[in-house]
Protein backbone atom coordinates (compact mmCIF):
# COMPACT_ATOMS: atom_id res chain seq x y z
CA UNK A 1 0.00 0.00 0.00
CA UNK A 2 1.22 3.57 -0.90
CA UNK A 3 0.65 6.82 0.93
CA UNK A 4 -1.33 7.77 -1.92
CA UNK A 5 -3.67 4.62 -1.44
CA UNK A 6 -4.17 5.51 1.98
CA UNK A 7 -5.03 8.94 1.01
CA UNK A 8 -7.66 7.59 -1.66
CA UNK A 9 -9.12 5.71 0.73
CA UNK A 10 -8.97 7.66 3.81
CA UNK A 11 -12.85 8.13 4.33
CA UNK A 12 -14.02 4.78 4.32
CA UNK A 13 -11.13 4.16 6.21
CA UNK A 14 -12.57 6.74 8.82
CA UNK A 15 -15.62 5.43 8.50
CA UNK A 16 -14.93 1.63 9.88
CA UNK A 17 -15.71 0.02 6.27
CA UNK A 18 -12.60 -1.84 4.55
CA UNK A 19 -12.47 -5.32 5.10
CA UNK A 20 -9.77 -6.94 7.02
CA UNK A 21 -7.05 -7.61 4.45
CA UNK A 22 -6.91 -3.95 3.21
CA UNK A 23 -7.08 -2.88 6.99
CA UNK A 24 -3.87 -5.27 7.61
CA UNK A 25 -2.13 -3.52 4.58
CA UNK A 26 -2.89 -0.14 6.34
CA UNK A 27 -1.82 -0.43 9.57
CA UNK A 28 1.07 -1.90 8.34
CA UNK A 29 1.96 1.35 6.10
CA UNK A 30 1.21 3.14 9.10
CA UNK A 31 3.61 1.93 11.21
CA UNK A 32 5.99 2.42 8.43
CA UNK A 33 5.12 5.96 7.19
CA UNK A 34 5.07 8.23 9.88
CA UNK A 35 3.44 11.19 7.92
CA UNK A 36 0.05 8.84 6.73
CA UNK A 37 -0.22 7.94 10.50
CA UNK A 38 0.20 11.82 11.87
CA UNK A 39 -2.35 12.38 8.84
CA UNK A 40 -4.88 9.58 10.09
CA UNK A 41 -4.72 10.69 13.91
CA UNK A 42 -5.38 14.13 12.65
CA UNK A 43 -8.39 13.28 11.24
CA UNK A 44 -9.81 11.30 14.07
CA UNK A 45 -9.14 13.50 15.83
CA UNK A 46 -11.07 16.12 13.62
CA UNK A 47 -13.97 13.52 13.65
CA UNK A 48 -14.11 12.89 17.32
CA UNK A 49 -14.05 16.50 18.11
CA UNK A 50 -16.64 17.32 15.76
CA UNK A 51 -19.12 14.86 17.02
CA UNK A 52 -19.36 17.39 20.06
CA UNK A 53 -20.42 19.96 18.04
CA UNK A 54 -23.10 18.07 16.08
CA UNK A 55 -24.32 17.54 19.61
CA UNK A 56 -23.89 21.10 21.09
CA UNK A 57 -25.30 22.95 17.84
CA UNK A 58 -28.87 21.42 17.32
CA UNK A 59 -31.12 23.23 16.45
CA UNK A 60 -34.21 24.20 18.29
CA UNK A 61 -36.81 21.64 17.35
CA UNK A 62 -39.21 24.20 15.97
CA UNK A 63 -36.74 24.92 13.18
CA UNK A 64 -37.89 21.52 12.02
CA UNK A 65 -41.62 21.86 12.68
CA UNK A 66 -41.59 24.79 10.98
CA UNK A 67 -39.46 22.75 7.83
CA UNK A 68 -42.34 20.05 8.58
CA UNK A 69 -45.25 22.76 7.87
CA UNK A 70 -43.46 24.74 4.76
CA UNK A 71 -42.95 21.03 3.54
CA UNK A 72 -46.42 20.17 3.99
CA UNK A 73 -48.08 23.24 2.84
CA UNK A 74 -46.38 23.08 -0.42
CA UNK A 75 -47.80 19.65 -0.66
CA UNK A 76 -44.78 17.30 -0.65
CA UNK A 77 -45.41 15.41 2.49
CA UNK A 78 -48.86 14.00 2.20
CA UNK A 79 -48.54 11.44 4.63
CA UNK A 80 -47.98 12.06 8.66
CA UNK A 81 -44.43 10.72 8.08
CA UNK A 82 -42.54 10.84 11.53
CA UNK A 83 -40.39 13.99 11.02
CA UNK A 84 -37.15 13.34 12.67
CA UNK A 85 -37.62 15.60 15.56
CA UNK A 86 -33.47 16.52 15.97
CA UNK A 87 -32.01 15.89 12.78
CA UNK A 88 -28.02 16.87 12.91
CA UNK A 89 -27.25 19.45 10.69
CA UNK A 90 -23.51 18.28 10.08
CA UNK A 91 -23.73 15.56 6.74
CA UNK A 92 -20.44 14.88 7.30
CA UNK A 93 -21.06 13.39 10.55
CA UNK A 94 -24.22 11.84 10.08
CA UNK A 95 -22.43 8.36 10.05
CA UNK A 96 -24.08 5.46 9.73
CA UNK A 97 -27.18 6.12 11.93
CA UNK A 98 -28.49 8.19 9.00
CA UNK A 99 -27.12 6.99 5.73
CA UNK A 100 -27.67 7.86 1.98
CA UNK A 101 -30.78 7.01 2.11
CA UNK A 102 -32.20 9.01 4.43
CA UNK A 103 -30.18 12.30 3.49
CA UNK A 104 -31.25 12.33 -0.42
CA UNK A 105 -35.32 12.47 -0.15
CA UNK A 106 -35.00 15.02 2.79
CA UNK A 107 -32.18 16.81 0.74
CA UNK A 108 -34.63 17.19 -2.48
CA UNK A 109 -37.08 18.02 -0.24
CA UNK A 110 -35.53 21.22 0.86
CA UNK A 111 -34.12 21.91 -2.01
CA UNK A 112 -37.72 21.96 -3.29
CA UNK A 113 -38.72 24.13 -0.73
CA UNK A 114 -35.85 26.51 -0.73
CA UNK A 115 -36.07 26.76 -4.55
CA UNK A 116 -39.42 27.74 -3.87
CA UNK A 117 -39.05 30.28 -1.30
CA UNK A 118 -36.43 31.96 -2.86
CA UNK A 119 -38.68 32.45 -6.14
CA UNK A 120 -41.30 34.11 -3.81
CA UNK A 121 -38.90 35.73 -2.05
CA UNK A 122 -36.26 37.02 -3.57
CA UNK A 123 -34.76 39.80 -1.89
CA UNK A 124 -34.28 38.74 1.63
CA UNK A 125 -33.60 35.19 0.81
CA UNK A 126 -30.69 35.47 -1.46
CA UNK A 127 -28.96 37.90 1.43
CA UNK A 128 -29.31 35.27 3.38
CA UNK A 129 -27.86 32.81 1.47
CA UNK A 130 -25.44 34.90 0.61
CA UNK A 131 -24.51 36.14 3.73
CA UNK A 132 -22.47 34.51 6.48
CA UNK A 133 -24.02 34.77 9.69
CA UNK A 134 -23.47 38.36 11.19
CA UNK A 135 -22.99 37.21 14.61
CA UNK A 136 -19.48 35.15 13.19
CA UNK A 137 -18.49 36.49 10.01
CA UNK A 138 -15.00 34.99 10.70
CA UNK A 139 -15.90 31.49 12.54
CA UNK A 140 -12.83 29.80 13.79
CA UNK A 141 -10.89 26.80 12.29
CA UNK A 142 -12.43 23.60 13.06
CA UNK A 143 -15.70 25.25 13.74
CA UNK A 144 -19.02 23.94 12.41
CA UNK A 145 -20.55 25.73 9.30
CA UNK A 146 -21.13 28.90 9.52
CA UNK A 147 -24.71 28.63 7.89
CA UNK A 148 -25.60 25.51 10.42
CA UNK A 149 -24.50 27.71 13.23
CA UNK A 150 -26.09 30.40 11.95
CA UNK A 151 -29.62 28.05 11.47
CA UNK A 152 -28.70 26.41 14.99
CA UNK A 153 -28.23 30.04 16.58
CA UNK A 154 -31.85 31.03 15.04
CA UNK A 155 -34.33 29.23 16.99
CA UNK A 156 -32.82 31.23 19.96
CA UNK A 157 -34.08 34.43 18.83
CA UNK A 158 -37.66 35.43 19.19
CA UNK A 159 -37.54 37.09 16.22
CA UNK A 160 -36.59 34.16 14.03
CA UNK A 161 -40.09 31.95 15.56
CA UNK A 162 -42.06 35.29 14.29
CA UNK A 163 -42.96 34.68 10.81
CA UNK A 164 -42.79 32.36 7.86
CA UNK A 165 -40.70 34.05 6.16
CA UNK A 166 -37.70 33.78 8.73
CA UNK A 167 -38.12 30.28 8.44
CA UNK A 168 -38.04 29.97 4.78
CA UNK A 169 -34.75 32.06 5.25
CA UNK A 170 -33.75 29.65 7.78
CA UNK A 171 -34.60 26.85 5.59
CA UNK A 172 -32.39 28.68 3.09
CA UNK A 173 -29.52 29.08 5.20
CA UNK A 174 -29.47 25.05 6.37
CA UNK A 175 -29.66 24.80 2.50
CA UNK A 176 -26.65 27.15 1.77
CA UNK A 177 -23.43 24.59 2.75
CA UNK A 178 -25.13 21.28 1.85
CA UNK A 179 -26.73 22.10 -1.95
CA UNK A 180 -25.57 25.27 -2.75
CA UNK A 181 -23.08 24.50 -5.96
CA UNK A 182 -19.75 25.93 -4.51
CA UNK A 183 -20.59 29.57 -3.86
CA UNK A 184 -17.09 31.36 -5.28
CA UNK A 185 -15.84 34.18 -4.06
CA UNK A 186 -17.26 36.83 -5.90
CA UNK A 187 -20.71 35.85 -4.63
CA UNK A 188 -18.80 36.10 -1.33
CA UNK A 189 -17.18 39.33 -1.11
CA UNK A 190 -20.40 40.89 -2.49
CA UNK A 191 -21.81 41.69 0.49
CA UNK A 192 -20.11 42.65 3.81
CA UNK A 193 -21.68 41.19 6.79
CA UNK A 194 -21.42 43.52 9.81
CA UNK A 195 -18.78 43.17 11.55
CA UNK A 196 -17.95 41.06 14.60
CA UNK A 197 -17.74 42.57 17.95
CA UNK A 198 -13.34 42.22 17.51
CA UNK A 199 -13.35 43.84 14.29
CA UNK A 200 -15.55 46.71 15.36
CA UNK A 201 -12.90 47.44 18.08
CA UNK A 202 -10.16 47.31 16.08
CA UNK A 203 -11.49 49.46 13.59
CA UNK A 204 -12.19 51.65 16.75
CA UNK A 205 -8.35 51.90 17.88
CA UNK A 206 -7.41 52.35 14.29
CA UNK A 207 -9.78 55.69 13.94
CA UNK A 208 -9.01 56.68 17.60
CA UNK A 209 -5.42 56.19 16.54
CA UNK A 210 -4.93 57.36 12.92
CA UNK A 211 -8.06 58.09 11.53
CA UNK A 212 -7.04 58.58 7.95
CA UNK A 213 -5.95 54.96 7.78
CA UNK A 214 -9.13 53.82 9.27
CA UNK A 215 -11.03 53.29 5.42
CA UNK A 216 -7.67 51.94 4.11
CA UNK A 217 -7.76 48.96 7.46
CA UNK A 218 -11.71 48.00 6.65
CA UNK A 219 -11.40 47.34 3.46
CA UNK A 220 -7.95 44.97 3.84
CA UNK A 221 -10.33 43.80 6.95
CA UNK A 222 -12.71 42.87 4.64
CA UNK A 223 -11.25 41.05 2.02
CA UNK A 224 -9.10 39.30 4.88
CA UNK A 225 -12.47 38.40 6.32
CA UNK A 226 -14.07 37.63 2.89
CA UNK A 227 -11.01 34.62 2.46
CA UNK A 228 -11.57 32.95 5.35
CA UNK A 229 -15.22 32.89 4.55
CA UNK A 230 -14.46 31.81 1.23
CA UNK A 231 -12.02 29.16 2.70
CA UNK A 232 -14.19 28.31 5.83
CA UNK A 233 -16.91 26.93 2.83
CA UNK A 234 -14.83 25.16 0.88
CA UNK A 235 -13.06 23.19 3.96
CA UNK A 236 -17.18 23.00 5.32
CA UNK A 237 -18.03 21.44 1.64
CA UNK A 238 -14.62 19.53 1.97
CA UNK A 239 -13.85 18.34 4.86
CA UNK A 240 -10.57 15.89 4.00
CA UNK A 241 -9.18 18.41 1.74
CA UNK A 242 -5.87 19.29 4.06
CA UNK A 243 -4.15 21.72 1.59
CA UNK A 244 -7.49 24.07 1.99
CA UNK A 245 -7.40 23.47 5.76
CA UNK A 246 -4.15 24.69 5.68
CA UNK A 247 -5.36 27.47 3.14
CA UNK A 248 -7.64 28.04 6.29
CA UNK A 249 -4.92 28.98 8.39
CA UNK A 250 -2.79 30.97 6.65
CA UNK A 251 -6.14 33.13 6.33
CA UNK A 252 -6.30 33.34 9.85
CA UNK A 253 -2.80 34.66 9.95
CA UNK A 254 -3.29 37.20 7.48
CA UNK A 255 -5.81 38.31 10.01
CA UNK A 256 -3.42 38.58 13.01
CA UNK A 257 -1.18 40.09 10.82
CA UNK A 258 -3.38 42.90 9.80
CA UNK A 259 -3.96 43.59 13.63
CA UNK A 260 -0.99 43.32 14.58
CA UNK A 261 0.87 45.58 12.16
CA UNK A 262 -2.22 48.26 12.51
CA UNK A 263 -2.23 47.65 16.40
CA UNK A 264 1.73 47.70 17.16
CA UNK A 265 2.78 50.13 14.63
CA UNK A 266 0.29 53.14 15.38
CA UNK A 267 0.90 55.67 17.39
CA UNK B 1 20.72 64.19 -0.48
CA UNK B 2 20.16 66.92 -2.85
CA UNK B 3 17.83 68.01 -0.32
CA UNK B 4 19.81 68.02 2.44
CA UNK B 5 22.37 69.95 0.99
CA UNK B 6 20.22 72.62 -0.41
CA UNK B 7 18.28 73.13 2.96
CA UNK B 8 22.04 73.27 5.01
CA UNK B 9 22.77 76.31 1.86
CA UNK B 10 19.10 77.81 2.68
CA UNK B 11 19.70 77.86 6.22
CA UNK B 12 22.72 79.66 5.52
CA UNK B 13 21.90 82.09 3.50
CA UNK B 14 18.85 83.25 5.53
CA UNK B 15 20.96 83.90 8.17
CA UNK B 16 23.96 85.92 6.34
CA UNK B 17 20.55 88.09 5.30
CA UNK B 18 19.87 88.65 8.69
CA UNK B 19 23.00 89.63 9.38
CA UNK B 20 23.41 91.70 7.09
CA UNK B 21 19.78 93.61 7.25
CA UNK B 22 20.65 93.86 11.08
CA UNK B 23 24.06 95.70 10.15
CA UNK B 24 22.68 98.08 7.91
CA UNK B 25 19.88 98.96 10.90
CA UNK B 26 22.48 99.52 12.87
CA UNK B 27 24.72 101.88 10.68
CA UNK B 28 21.48 103.85 9.12
CA UNK B 29 20.42 107.29 10.24
CA UNK B 30 16.75 105.90 10.25
CA UNK B 31 15.18 102.94 10.84
CA UNK B 32 11.75 101.42 11.58
CA UNK B 33 10.67 99.37 14.86
CA UNK B 34 7.22 99.16 14.94
CA UNK B 35 5.42 102.05 14.68
CA UNK B 36 7.65 103.81 15.68
CA UNK B 37 10.93 105.89 13.51
CA UNK B 38 13.64 106.75 15.22
CA UNK B 39 15.59 109.17 14.39
CA UNK B 40 19.40 108.90 16.37
CA UNK B 41 20.01 112.62 15.80
CA UNK B 42 17.16 113.70 16.97
CA UNK B 43 15.62 110.49 19.51
CA UNK B 44 16.59 110.51 23.06
CA UNK B 45 16.78 106.93 22.96
CA UNK B 46 20.52 106.03 23.08
CA UNK B 47 22.71 104.12 21.64
CA UNK B 48 22.77 101.30 24.47
CA UNK B 49 19.32 100.99 23.92
CA UNK B 50 19.32 100.20 20.30
CA UNK B 51 22.33 97.85 20.35
CA UNK B 52 20.15 96.00 23.00
CA UNK B 53 17.10 96.18 20.67
CA UNK B 54 18.92 94.93 17.68
CA UNK B 55 20.80 91.96 19.74
CA UNK B 56 17.36 91.02 20.94
CA UNK B 57 16.08 90.56 17.30
CA UNK B 58 19.36 88.94 16.19
CA UNK B 59 18.70 86.13 18.80
CA UNK B 60 14.78 85.97 17.85
CA UNK B 61 15.75 85.73 14.61
CA UNK B 62 18.52 82.68 15.55
CA UNK B 63 16.00 81.31 17.36
CA UNK B 64 13.34 80.95 14.75
CA UNK B 65 15.51 79.59 12.07
CA UNK B 66 16.50 76.97 14.64
CA UNK B 67 12.93 75.75 15.39
CA UNK B 68 12.27 75.46 11.51
CA UNK B 69 15.53 73.53 10.63
CA UNK B 70 14.37 71.09 8.24
CA UNK B 71 17.18 68.69 8.88
CA UNK B 72 19.04 66.93 11.83
CA UNK B 73 22.33 64.62 11.99
CA UNK B 74 22.87 62.11 14.67
CA UNK B 75 25.75 60.32 14.74
CA UNK B 76 27.11 57.56 16.76
CA UNK B 77 29.92 55.52 17.18
CA UNK B 78 29.37 51.72 17.52
CA UNK B 79 30.91 48.29 17.45
CA UNK B 80 30.82 45.16 15.32
CA UNK B 81 27.71 44.15 14.64
CA UNK B 82 25.22 47.04 15.95
CA UNK B 83 21.88 47.08 16.52
CA UNK B 84 20.00 50.21 14.68
CA UNK B 85 15.96 51.05 14.62
CA UNK B 86 14.37 53.43 13.36
CA UNK B 87 10.21 53.47 13.74
CA UNK B 88 8.42 56.51 11.97
CA UNK B 89 4.98 57.02 11.13
CA UNK B 90 5.24 58.82 8.43
CA UNK B 91 8.08 58.62 5.81
CA UNK B 92 11.03 57.09 3.99
CA UNK B 93 13.53 55.01 5.43
CA UNK B 94 16.68 54.32 3.35
CA UNK B 95 19.53 52.50 4.80
CA UNK B 96 23.07 52.06 3.00
CA UNK B 97 26.74 50.94 4.50
CA UNK B 98 28.81 53.56 5.77
CA UNK B 99 31.56 53.37 7.49
CA UNK B 100 32.42 50.09 9.98
CA UNK B 101 32.02 51.54 13.30
CA UNK B 102 29.76 54.78 12.72
CA UNK B 103 25.92 54.86 12.37
CA UNK B 104 24.83 58.44 10.33
CA UNK B 105 21.27 59.31 11.12
CA UNK B 106 19.90 62.03 8.74
CA UNK B 107 16.34 63.12 9.44
CA UNK B 108 14.51 65.66 7.20
CA UNK B 109 11.46 67.08 8.76
CA UNK B 110 8.52 68.77 7.02
CA UNK B 111 7.35 70.51 9.80
CA UNK B 112 8.00 71.23 13.25
CA UNK B 113 5.18 69.08 14.55
CA UNK B 114 7.31 65.79 15.71
CA UNK B 115 10.56 65.69 17.48
CA UNK B 116 12.98 62.40 17.26
CA UNK B 117 13.19 60.45 19.93
CA UNK B 118 16.67 59.26 20.15
CA UNK B 119 19.39 57.11 22.05
CA UNK B 120 22.46 55.14 22.26
CA UNK B 121 22.36 52.12 24.26
CA UNK B 122 26.14 50.39 24.23
CA UNK B 123 25.57 49.07 20.30
CA UNK B 124 22.25 49.43 20.30
CA UNK B 125 20.83 52.85 18.23
CA UNK B 126 17.02 53.66 18.68
CA UNK B 127 15.91 56.40 16.59
CA UNK B 128 12.19 57.01 16.41
CA UNK B 129 9.19 59.66 15.39
CA UNK B 130 7.40 61.22 17.95
CA UNK B 131 4.19 62.96 16.45
CA UNK B 132 3.02 65.99 18.49
CA UNK B 133 -0.90 66.32 19.07
CA UNK B 134 -3.18 66.81 15.96
CA UNK B 135 -0.06 65.65 14.21
CA UNK B 136 -1.35 64.51 10.45
CA UNK B 137 0.37 62.76 7.54
CA UNK B 138 1.61 65.55 5.83
CA UNK B 139 3.39 67.75 8.82
CA UNK B 140 4.08 63.90 10.63
CA UNK B 141 6.48 63.16 7.87
CA UNK B 142 10.02 62.64 8.09
CA UNK B 143 12.47 61.15 6.41
CA UNK B 144 15.56 59.02 6.93
CA UNK B 145 18.92 58.61 5.35
CA UNK B 146 21.01 56.28 7.57
CA UNK B 147 24.66 55.20 6.89
CA UNK B 148 25.12 52.14 9.33
CA UNK B 149 28.14 49.04 9.57
CA UNK B 150 27.35 46.69 6.78
CA UNK B 151 27.11 44.24 9.22
CA UNK B 152 24.73 46.22 11.64
CA UNK B 153 21.44 44.40 12.38
CA UNK B 154 18.42 46.81 11.56
CA UNK B 155 14.88 47.28 12.21
CA UNK B 156 12.85 49.81 10.33
CA UNK B 157 9.07 50.37 10.91
CA UNK B 158 7.20 52.81 8.53
CA UNK B 159 3.55 52.99 8.28
CA UNK B 160 4.13 55.09 4.81
CA UNK B 161 7.23 54.41 3.57
CA UNK B 162 9.11 53.59 1.40
CA UNK B 163 11.68 51.21 3.08
CA UNK B 164 14.58 50.68 1.91
CA UNK B 165 18.09 48.49 2.10
CA UNK B 166 21.12 48.38 0.60
CA UNK B 167 24.75 46.24 0.18
CA UNK B 168 24.25 45.17 3.53
CA UNK B 169 25.03 41.77 5.44
CA UNK B 170 23.08 41.82 9.12
CA UNK B 171 19.65 41.00 9.67
CA UNK B 172 16.94 43.19 8.50
CA UNK B 173 13.68 43.64 9.54
CA UNK B 174 11.30 46.18 7.58
CA UNK B 175 7.88 46.35 8.37
CA UNK B 176 5.30 48.69 6.40
CA UNK B 177 1.37 49.04 6.75
CA UNK B 178 1.70 51.10 2.81
CA UNK B 179 5.35 50.89 2.79
CA UNK B 180 7.27 49.98 -0.78
CA UNK B 181 10.13 47.78 0.12
CA UNK B 182 13.12 47.64 -1.72
CA UNK B 183 15.89 45.11 -0.62
CA UNK B 184 18.80 44.88 -2.87
CA UNK B 185 22.42 43.05 -2.84
CA UNK B 186 22.38 42.08 0.87
CA UNK B 187 23.70 38.62 2.03
CA UNK B 188 24.32 36.08 4.46
CA UNK B 189 21.46 37.70 7.03
CA UNK B 190 17.99 37.36 7.97
CA UNK B 191 15.12 39.30 5.62
CA UNK B 192 12.13 39.93 7.29
CA UNK B 193 9.31 42.07 5.56
CA UNK B 194 5.73 41.90 6.78
CA UNK B 195 3.44 44.62 4.78
CA UNK B 196 -0.33 45.33 4.62
CA UNK B 197 -0.76 46.35 0.99
CA UNK B 198 2.76 47.47 0.19
CA UNK B 199 4.37 45.49 -2.52
CA UNK B 200 8.03 43.76 -1.85
CA UNK B 201 10.99 43.79 -3.92
CA UNK B 202 14.18 41.83 -3.12
CA UNK B 203 16.57 41.53 -5.66
CA UNK B 204 20.22 39.83 -5.41
CA UNK B 205 19.53 38.43 -1.82
CA UNK B 206 22.11 35.93 -1.38
CA UNK B 207 22.31 33.12 1.32
CA UNK B 208 19.78 34.97 3.55
CA UNK B 209 16.70 33.32 5.46
CA UNK B 210 14.06 35.91 3.70
CA UNK B 211 10.77 35.58 5.61
CA UNK B 212 8.22 38.36 4.05
CA UNK B 213 4.53 38.11 4.71
CA UNK B 214 1.60 40.76 3.13
CA UNK B 215 -1.83 41.16 3.20
CA UNK B 216 -2.45 42.13 0.00
CA UNK B 217 0.84 43.70 -1.77
CA UNK B 218 2.34 42.22 -4.68
CA UNK B 219 6.10 40.18 -4.06
CA UNK B 220 9.20 40.48 -6.61
CA UNK B 221 11.89 37.99 -6.06
CA UNK B 222 15.09 38.24 -8.37
CA UNK B 223 17.76 36.57 -7.71
CA UNK B 224 16.95 35.91 -4.54
CA UNK B 225 18.35 32.31 -2.58
CA UNK B 226 18.76 31.16 0.60
CA UNK B 227 18.22 28.13 3.28
CA UNK B 228 14.76 29.16 3.87
CA UNK B 229 12.91 31.42 1.34
CA UNK B 230 8.75 31.87 2.61
CA UNK B 231 7.13 34.25 0.54
CA UNK B 232 2.83 34.62 1.39
CA UNK B 233 0.27 37.08 0.28
CA UNK B 234 -3.49 37.21 0.23
CA UNK B 235 -4.32 38.77 -2.76
CA UNK B 236 -1.21 39.98 -4.14
CA UNK B 237 1.11 38.51 -6.22
CA UNK B 238 4.00 36.25 -6.45
CA UNK B 239 6.86 36.44 -8.69
CA UNK B 240 10.50 34.69 -8.68
CA UNK B 241 13.14 34.41 -11.16
CA UNK B 242 16.01 32.86 -10.15
CA UNK B 243 17.63 29.41 -9.76
CA UNK B 244 16.27 27.83 -6.35
CA UNK B 245 19.61 27.26 -5.27
CA UNK B 246 21.72 27.05 -1.87
CA UNK B 247 19.77 23.59 -1.20
CA UNK B 248 16.99 25.46 0.19
CA UNK B 249 13.44 25.55 1.08
CA UNK B 250 11.57 27.72 -0.63
CA UNK B 251 7.32 28.45 -0.27
CA UNK B 252 5.44 30.80 -1.54
CA UNK B 253 1.85 30.83 -0.47
CA UNK B 254 -1.24 33.32 -1.48
CA UNK B 255 -4.71 32.72 -1.47
CA UNK B 256 -5.95 34.22 -4.21
CA UNK B 257 -2.36 36.23 -6.07
CA UNK B 258 -1.15 33.89 -9.02
CA UNK B 259 2.49 32.67 -8.25
CA UNK B 260 4.91 32.60 -11.21
CA UNK B 261 8.47 31.08 -10.90
CA UNK B 262 10.88 31.79 -13.78
CA UNK B 263 13.73 29.52 -13.65
CA UNK B 264 16.89 28.17 -15.82
CA UNK B 265 16.70 24.88 -17.64
CA UNK B 266 19.27 23.55 -15.59
CA UNK B 267 17.85 24.19 -12.04
CA UNK B 268 18.00 21.77 -9.37
CA UNK B 269 15.04 21.25 -7.23
CA UNK B 270 11.87 19.52 -6.01
CA UNK B 271 9.22 21.07 -7.22
CA UNK B 272 5.32 20.49 -5.70
CA UNK B 273 2.64 22.90 -7.17
CA UNK B 274 -0.86 23.03 -5.48
CA UNK B 275 -4.08 25.17 -6.10
CA UNK B 276 -7.58 24.42 -4.22
CA UNK B 277 -9.77 26.05 -6.75
CA UNK B 278 -7.12 27.97 -9.80
CA UNK B 279 -5.06 26.27 -12.36
CA UNK B 280 -1.65 25.07 -12.09
CA UNK B 281 0.57 24.40 -15.25
CA UNK B 282 4.53 23.83 -16.15
CA UNK B 283 6.36 24.20 -19.17
CA UNK B 284 9.08 21.99 -18.71
CA UNK B 285 9.60 18.61 -17.90
CA UNK B 286 9.49 17.42 -14.20
CA UNK B 287 10.81 13.59 -13.44
CA UNK B 288 7.93 11.89 -11.23
CA UNK B 289 8.49 11.61 -7.77
CA UNK B 290 6.80 9.28 -5.08
CA UNK B 291 5.42 11.54 -2.85
CA UNK B 292 2.29 11.65 -0.48
CA UNK B 293 0.33 14.52 -2.21
CA UNK B 294 -1.86 12.71 -4.76
CA UNK B 295 -1.53 14.70 -8.69
CA UNK B 296 -4.50 16.29 -9.86
CA UNK B 297 -3.95 17.52 -13.36
CA UNK B 298 -4.39 21.07 -13.78
CA UNK B 299 -4.63 21.58 -10.14
CA UNK B 300 -1.65 20.55 -8.91
CA UNK B 301 2.41 19.13 -9.64
CA UNK B 302 4.88 17.34 -8.23
CA UNK B 303 8.27 16.36 -9.92
CA UNK B 304 11.93 17.08 -9.63
CA UNK B 305 14.76 19.01 -12.19
CA UNK B 306 18.56 18.43 -11.60
CA UNK B 307 19.41 17.08 -8.44
CA UNK B 308 16.44 18.08 -6.65
CA UNK B 309 18.92 20.13 -4.26
CA UNK B 310 16.02 22.50 -3.38
CA UNK B 311 12.25 21.61 -2.28
CA UNK B 312 9.93 24.40 -3.79
CA UNK B 313 6.32 24.46 -2.59
CA UNK B 314 3.88 26.52 -4.33
CA UNK B 315 1.00 26.93 -2.79
CA UNK B 316 -2.65 29.11 -3.68
CA UNK B 317 -6.25 28.96 -2.91
CA UNK B 318 -7.71 30.15 -5.95
CA UNK B 319 -5.05 31.69 -7.61
CA UNK B 320 -2.69 30.40 -10.70
CA UNK B 321 0.39 28.81 -10.51
CA UNK B 322 3.14 28.69 -13.38
CA UNK B 323 6.10 27.35 -13.48
CA UNK B 324 8.24 28.95 -16.65
CA UNK B 325 11.38 28.46 -18.39
CA UNK B 326 13.77 31.31 -18.69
Amino acid sequence: MTCSDVERMLPEILDGAPDGAFQTAFDLHLKSCPECSDLVSDLKLITNEAQYLAASDEPSPRVWVRIEAQLRAEGLIREAQPVRPRPTLVPALLGRRWGAWLVAPVAAALVAAGSYVVSHRPAPSVVQQQTPPSASPAPSPGSQSSAATEAASLPATPASDATASETASTTAAVLAPVQQPAPRAAGAKAVEPVPSPEDEQFLSAVSTRAPSLRATYENQLQAVNADIRETQAYVDRNPGDIDARQHLMDAYQQKALLYQIALDRIQ
Amino acid sequence: MMNLVQSRKSDRQSRSQGQRFMSGLIRSNRCRVGHLTVDRRQSRIDRTSVVTLVLACSLASSLTAAAFAATKEYRYTVGPHANVSVDTQYGAISIRPGSDNQVVVTAVFKSDNVEVDQQQNGNRIDIASHLLHGTDQPTGQVDYELLIPPDATVNLHSMTGPLSAERLHGDLTLEGAEAVVNVRDVENGHVHVRTMRGPVTLINVRNGHVEISSISGDVHLKSVTGTSVQASTGSGKIFYDGDFSSGGDYTFITHSGDIEALVPADVSADFRAHSVLGRVQHDFPLKPQHSRFSEEVGRSFVGSAGQASSEVVLRSFSGKIRLKQR
